[in-house]
């Protein structure tokens, strides 16, 4: 057993590997773990980065999550959205925010767009594609707005715009058709929620809403659900059951107000005898 | 046949009107053999959370002592009770700790999160086998019933029941998910929980 | 091929075990031992891999010796039971294994009641009325939740318990001849003549 520490020490824990091998090589498959079957997109305009993704978390042909975020905070002007397993972009992100925070305290900068992207790319190579993330990352920094994709064996790409994940097809047909160079930020917007929604409707993996954010030198907007196009609509009647109707067969109840009953006595005269 | 489905169950998790509830089946298997018909995958945690932890029967009673080892260690150690929010995120980071040699669990937690004012706020999440948390703001499903939950859930939850309302729908969801379900069932379990008290019932069940 | 049934009743456990030690499809020996008397009022009947349940079961045995010499009390069956399941979980996790499975029974002296647990090399445990392992699992376990009474007193437990035993010789291929029957009451531990 582990000391009785509060404390763990970090990294991943091998501890069940030799048992799941067991159980493998006994024939039973392993399970597989939720991932986003996804869309997410970047877009370079005149003032900065523009990124999005769609909402839908699937394990298998289920829909797990209808409304999770894929646009994941790295520092005040860097985003990072995920695709692939999505623990893995979860995990992976929130370990390099926090070495970006770590990085910025002690050089004293702003940190800059292509240390998230290294830091992320080298993490990704020491594990040989088997954290499996693909991500966009995209940002501001001192020397300007940068938008790069890294695959998850740790290679990357730097261009105007990207796609990822199983709905970049649809999304990056958008891109080839609709991007100039220099757009207006309203245009930019409206560019990736059109390449988004195109992953949203024409890729089974993708789905849901669109979440945005726009990233200038002075302001990063995080616009959650910033187009709705498959909002539910209100139920026809209401489907709840009449009291008494699930029979069971015992009951017990945790009381957590304890109720005390104070009886005052009349306080007696001190004894001074 | 994979080894989520080795020993069967299921649990679902709902969100009321300043309640929440967790329901579990009963059953122990293996594979198709019943085992035990009283195997509580439904464990608390902390007065107002509950975590309900599907999947393979030895990893749920491992997990569970390995939670509540580090729930106590926060508990001594920071001199306060850990909130559901908080919590859900220490499952996580146990369940990735083993990204390469996972437990077999997908964890589905249920409480009362306590808010600065000092009100209490329905919360209910879960994780699939390696941590990825998935905030729901309606409800959450894991187990072998997990897609007829799904389902039945979708079609009969709505938002605002009262306790005793949401205690008949998370219940009427459980049983009739399970009953199509060859691996889930011989019973139920359900834990209704609000601010003050913690309702727990067993459920008349098919034994089939 | 082991089989090994248990089943609780009014103040006692009923453990049995078949007495074959097969190796292969030649019998080696038909009075086998495969129930261990683990403290004085805790049985266990293992089964599994030959070889790994004796060894596991010598392991646990004197494990709960040195715990009930150390603290003058022996282990109540529900913590002797989550430490053995303990030692069978973190064995899957070594490079060998223990492939044993148990039944434990015991009578808890302070609260009187009789408990079992079902057990498997996975780690799987669980508090049963009654429980089996083995091909006899399939026979024992519907019979039972028929015929299982946990207020019978101990001849009617041995009624049930001798029913599974002659639906197993009645019914399977490969049935064991011998089993041996024992209980665990208030008064400790004894042996069974069926």
């Amino acid at each position: 057993m582990a000391t009785a520490s509060a404390y763990r020490s970090p990294g991943f824990d091998f501890s069940n590997e030799i048992r799941n091998n067991f159980l493998s090589e006994r024939g039973v498959p392993l399970p597989k773990a939720t991932s986003t079957g996804t869309t997410i997109v970047g877009c370079l305009f005149k003032d900065g980065i523009v990124l999005g993704a769609d909402t839908r978390a699937t394990e298998g042909p289920i829909v797990a999550d209808k409304n999770c975020e894929k646009i994941h905070f790295i520092t005040d002007s860097i985003r990072c959205c995920g695709a692939g397993t999505a623990a893995d972009t979860e995990f992976t992100t929130a370990m390099i925010s926090s070495n970006m925070e770590l990085h910025a305290l002690s050089t004293g900068r702003k940190p800059r767009v292509v240390t998230a992207m290294t830091m992320l790319k080298q993490y990704l190579f020491r594990h040989q594609g088997q954290v499996g993330a693909a991500l966009v990352l995209g940002g501001v920094d001192a020397t300007g707005p940068h938008l790069f994709t890294i695959h998850p064996h740790g290679s990357t790409d730097k261009l105007p715009y990207v796609t990822m994940g199983s709905g970049s097809l649809a999304a990056m047909a958008v891109f080839e058709a609709g991007w100039r160079p220099n757009m207006e930020r309203a245009e930019a917007l409206d560019l990736v929620t059109t390449a988004v929604s195109a992953g949203i409707f024409n890729d089974l993996g993708s789905g849901s809403n669109v979440d945005a954010c726009v990233i200038t030198a002075s302001h990063t907007e995080m616009l959650r659900n910033y187009v709705k196009p498959n909002e539910r609509v209100q139920k026809e009647r209401s489907y709840g059951f009449r009291r008494g109707t699930t029979a069971w067969k015992s009951e017990s109840i945790r009381q957590m107000v304890v109720e005390e009953d104070i009886t005052f006595i009349a306080p007696e005269a001190m004894d001074t005898s | 046949m994979s080894i989520m489905q080795y020993n069967g169950g299921s649990v679902i998790a709902m969100v009321g009107k300043d309640c929440v509830a967790i329901a579990s089946d009963l059953r122990l298997g293996n594979q198709s053999l019943g085992i035990s018909s009283n195997f509580e995958k439904i464990f608390a945690m902390t007065e107002r959370t509950y975590v309900g932890l599907p999947g393979l029967a030895t990893d749920v009673t491992t997990l569970h002592e390995q939670l509540r080892y580090r729930l106590n260690m926060y508990t001594i150690k920071e001199e306060r009770t850990m909130e559901p929010e908080t919590f859900i995120h220490l499952v996580s980071s146990t369940l990735y700790e083993k990204r390469w040699g996972p437990y077999f669990i997908e964890p589905v937690l249920a409480g009362m999160q306590k808010t600065p004012s000092g009100a209490f706020r329905p919360f209910v999440a879960s994780t699939d086998l390696i941590g990825c948390i998935n905030f729901a703001k309606d409800f959450v499903v894991a187990g072998t019933a997990s897609e007829k939950l799904f389902g039945v859930a979708e079609g009969l939850w709505e938002p605002d029941l009262e306790p005793e309302d949401l205690f008949e729908t998370i219940s009427q969801t459980l049983l009739n998910a399970v009953d199509r379900d060859a691996y889930s069932g011989w019973g139920a379990v359900v834990h209704v929980i609000t601010k003050d008290k913690v309702v727990k019932r067993t459920l008349k069940g098919r034994m089939d | 091929m082991d089989i090994s049934f248990a089943l609780t009743g009014k103040g006692y456990v009923l453990v049995a075990a078949d007495t074959t030690a097969a190796r292969s499809i030649i019998k080696m020996k038909s009075d086998e031992d495969k129930i261990k008397v683990l403290s004085p009022h805790l049985l266990m009947a293992f089964s599994g891999e030959p070889g790994d349940t004796v060894n596991f079961a010598e392991y646990v045995e004197r494990n709960l010796r040195l715990y009930h010499i150390r603290h003058t009390y022996p282990l109540r069956p529900a913590s002797a039971a989550s430490w053995i399941r303990r030692s069978l979980a973190e064995s899957l996790r070594s490079r060998s294994p223990y492939s044993v499975n148990l039944l434990l029974g015991g009578y808890d002296t302070a609260t009187h009641t009789p408990e079992l647990y079902w057990v498997d090399y996975l780690g799987t445990m669980t508090s049963v009325p009654f429980g089996a392992h083995g091909y006899g699992s399939y026979f024992a376990l519907s019979l039972l939740d028929r015929y299982h009474d946990p207020e019978a007193g101990l001849e009617e437990g041995l009624a049930a318990l001798r029913r599974c035993i002659d639906e197993v010789s009645k019914r399977l291929v490969v049935s064991p001849g011998k089993y041996k029957v024992k209980v665990v009451d208030k008064d400790g531990v004894r042996e069974i003549e069926l």
